[in-house]
């Protein structure tokens, strides 16, 4: 039954409850079609065949003793490498780290699996969750599956890439400047950045530490609900951790877009390419014909995020890596010790002014939500690049020309939606971004769920 | 060539190895930074913002 893998967790949780399907059953289609497609998408490095099986059988048990959990129970899940799984290898996509056992679970990880997701494995991501084209020297190269000549995006792409094959019903990422919404856009599939805080990021492996962030992604805006709902809250082991109250995410997702103002800053109007502008602009137009108020404004402080993006990324991630880079150099991809090794070269006045900069841009960000209720540009300036031969020149190049439309959302901790506008004209996804202010998660869910019911895969530049 | 000597040599400094094909890279890195700071111009007193900074509310008292 190959089509139940591409079922969402949405779609598939009445069914599992009903008892008309059998978590044994999905996890086990799910395997399969990993075993087969696997070898030449590389989106698992650690594939977990006998704990996903173990879990479903149980899953399957309480079920029909009647203790179902709720909606994430016996659904599949993929989790990113740079999550701790105790017991289990989480590599991190890193030479460094190829077989570090941790002994204990990220606290997110820990929640999902209380609520009965099966996890299918440990999942490919860009080395070290520090890259965008998703080539890795060490674990393999993780492919897109709408066409495998072109990256999947990173570094959280060993999810989307699953998500956009069928190999996975939900999958987490994390995202410091980009990484669930850059390869959700690369892959047509749905990924949310949260508010820094949100989320706990305890037992989630370092990138730069004032801005990772942990967050779901999905085949569909519902399913991303359903897992927010479960990730989000207080962590005392978490020292950046939000006491912020908890909203249901899922109800009221139908609630409509009439009248709802959205904010198009110039910015993210320029240096676009042509597919992406195009489907952009349709993109503008459907929203304007399901009811929203939609201007461009101008908001010259998102102009400071590219270089604060890079001085604080590479400042911090150079930092944490200070030791390793002196003495294990040659277990860093080259794109990643350049990367990393600039940052040892910023200065301290470097680093301050672009935190500086953070607050600018986040009053910044504060004043136009006065003015409207969310912002929208698309989600990367540029389509889906070929693999290139010099991958190393390649990576810091999609980094140089996306970060400018990632890290804003970061530098100011605010939630991002990546979803789905459309494919350029060879047929690679395209996406956008919702930009609201901090804890608007469910506002963005909202939008995306009417903007999700207007199949923006089917729209061709 | 200047500048690529004084990333060889920043790196050296601080007891990296140097791998010759890295410092191109690095040097890009570097250079794309140096050319988004002109846009601080704008903001002439940036430098007199508070910097936004990780709080640890375990370590700080709030009443």
């Amino acid at each position: 039954m190959s089509e139940l893998a591409f079922l969402t967790a949405t779609e598939l949780a009445p069914l599992i409850q009903s008892r008309q399907l059998s978590p044994v059953e999905l996890t086990n289609d799910m395997l399969n079609r990993i075993d087969s497609m696997d070898p030449s998408l590389r989106t698992y490095i650690t594939p977990l065949h006998d704990l996903a099986r173990h879990h479903a059988k149980k899953a399957e048990a309480d079920i029909i003793s009647g203790a179902y959990k709720g909606p994430l129970h016996g659904i599949p899940i993929g989790i990113k490498d740079n999550y701790y799984t105790k017991g289990i290898r989480t590599s991190v996509g890193s030479k460094l780290f190829a077989n570090f056992i941790p002994d204990k679970t990220a606290t997110t990880v820990e929640k999902l699996l209380g609520a009965g997701t099966i996890m299918l494995g440990k999942q490919n991501l860009h080395e070290l969750a520090a890259g965008s084209t998703r080539t890795n020297p060490f674990f393999g190269t993780t492919r897109n599956p709408w066409n495998t000549q072109y990256m999947p995006g990173g570094s959280s792409s060993g999810g989307t890439a699953s998500l956009a094959a069928g190999l996975t019903t939900v999958a987490t990422g994390s995202d410091t400047f980009g990484s669930i919404r850059l390869p959700a856009a690369m892959c047509g599939v749905y990924g949310l950045k949260t508010t820094y805080g949100l989320t706990s990021t305890h037992g989630i492996f370092p990138t730069a530490m004032s801005l990772d962030t942990a967050g779901p992604m999905a085949r569909s805006v519902s399913d991303l609900a359903l897992m927010l709902q479960c990730m989000a809250g207080f962590d005392v082991n978490d020292p950046v951790s939000l006491k912020a109250p908890i909203p249901n995410y899922t109800e009221h997702l139908n609630q409509g877009i009439k009248g709802l103002k959205i904010g198009i800053p110039s910015y993210y109007l320029e240096g676009l390419d042509p597919d992406v502008e195009k489907l952009f602009q349709h993109a503008i137009t459907t929203l304007q014909h399901l009811g929203a108020d939609i201007k461009e404004m101008a908001i010259p402080e998102l102009t400071l995020s590219t270089f604060s993006g890079y001085a604080i990324v590479t400042g911090e991630a150079s930092n944490f890596h200070y030791e390793w880079l002196r003495t294990r150099p040659e277990e860093y991809s080259a794109d990643n010790r350049a990367f990393f090794s600039a940052g040892t070269l910023t200065t301290t006045p470097q680093y301050v002014i672009a935190q500086q900069a953070r607050r600018k841009m986040t009053e910044a960000f504060d004043k136009a939500f006065e003015d409207v209720d969310v912002l929208l540009g698309p989600t990367i300036p540029m389509t889906t690049p070929a693999f290139s031969e010099n991958w190393v020149d390649q990576n810091l190049e999609v980094i140089r020309r996306c970060l400018p439309f990632t890290a804003p959302v970061n530098l100011t901790g605010t939630p991002g939606l990546a979803v789905p506008m459309g494919l350029d004209q060879r047929g690679l996804p395209v996406g956008m971004q919702f930009i609201g202010n901090h804890l608007s998660e469910k506002c963005l869910l909202q939008i995306g769920h009417v903007w999700e019911r207007t199949e923006p895969l089917s729209i061709r530049a | 060539m200047e500048e690529m000597n004084m990333i060889r040599q920043g790196l050296y400094l601080q007891g990296f190895s140097v791998y010759e094909a890295d410092t191109s890279y690095i040097h890009n890195i570097l250079c794309t930074m140096n050319q988004a700071q002109a846009s601080f111009t704008a903001f002439p007193h940036l430098n007199q913002e508070v910097p936004i900074t990780i709080v640890d509310k375990a370590l700080m008292r709030d009443e």
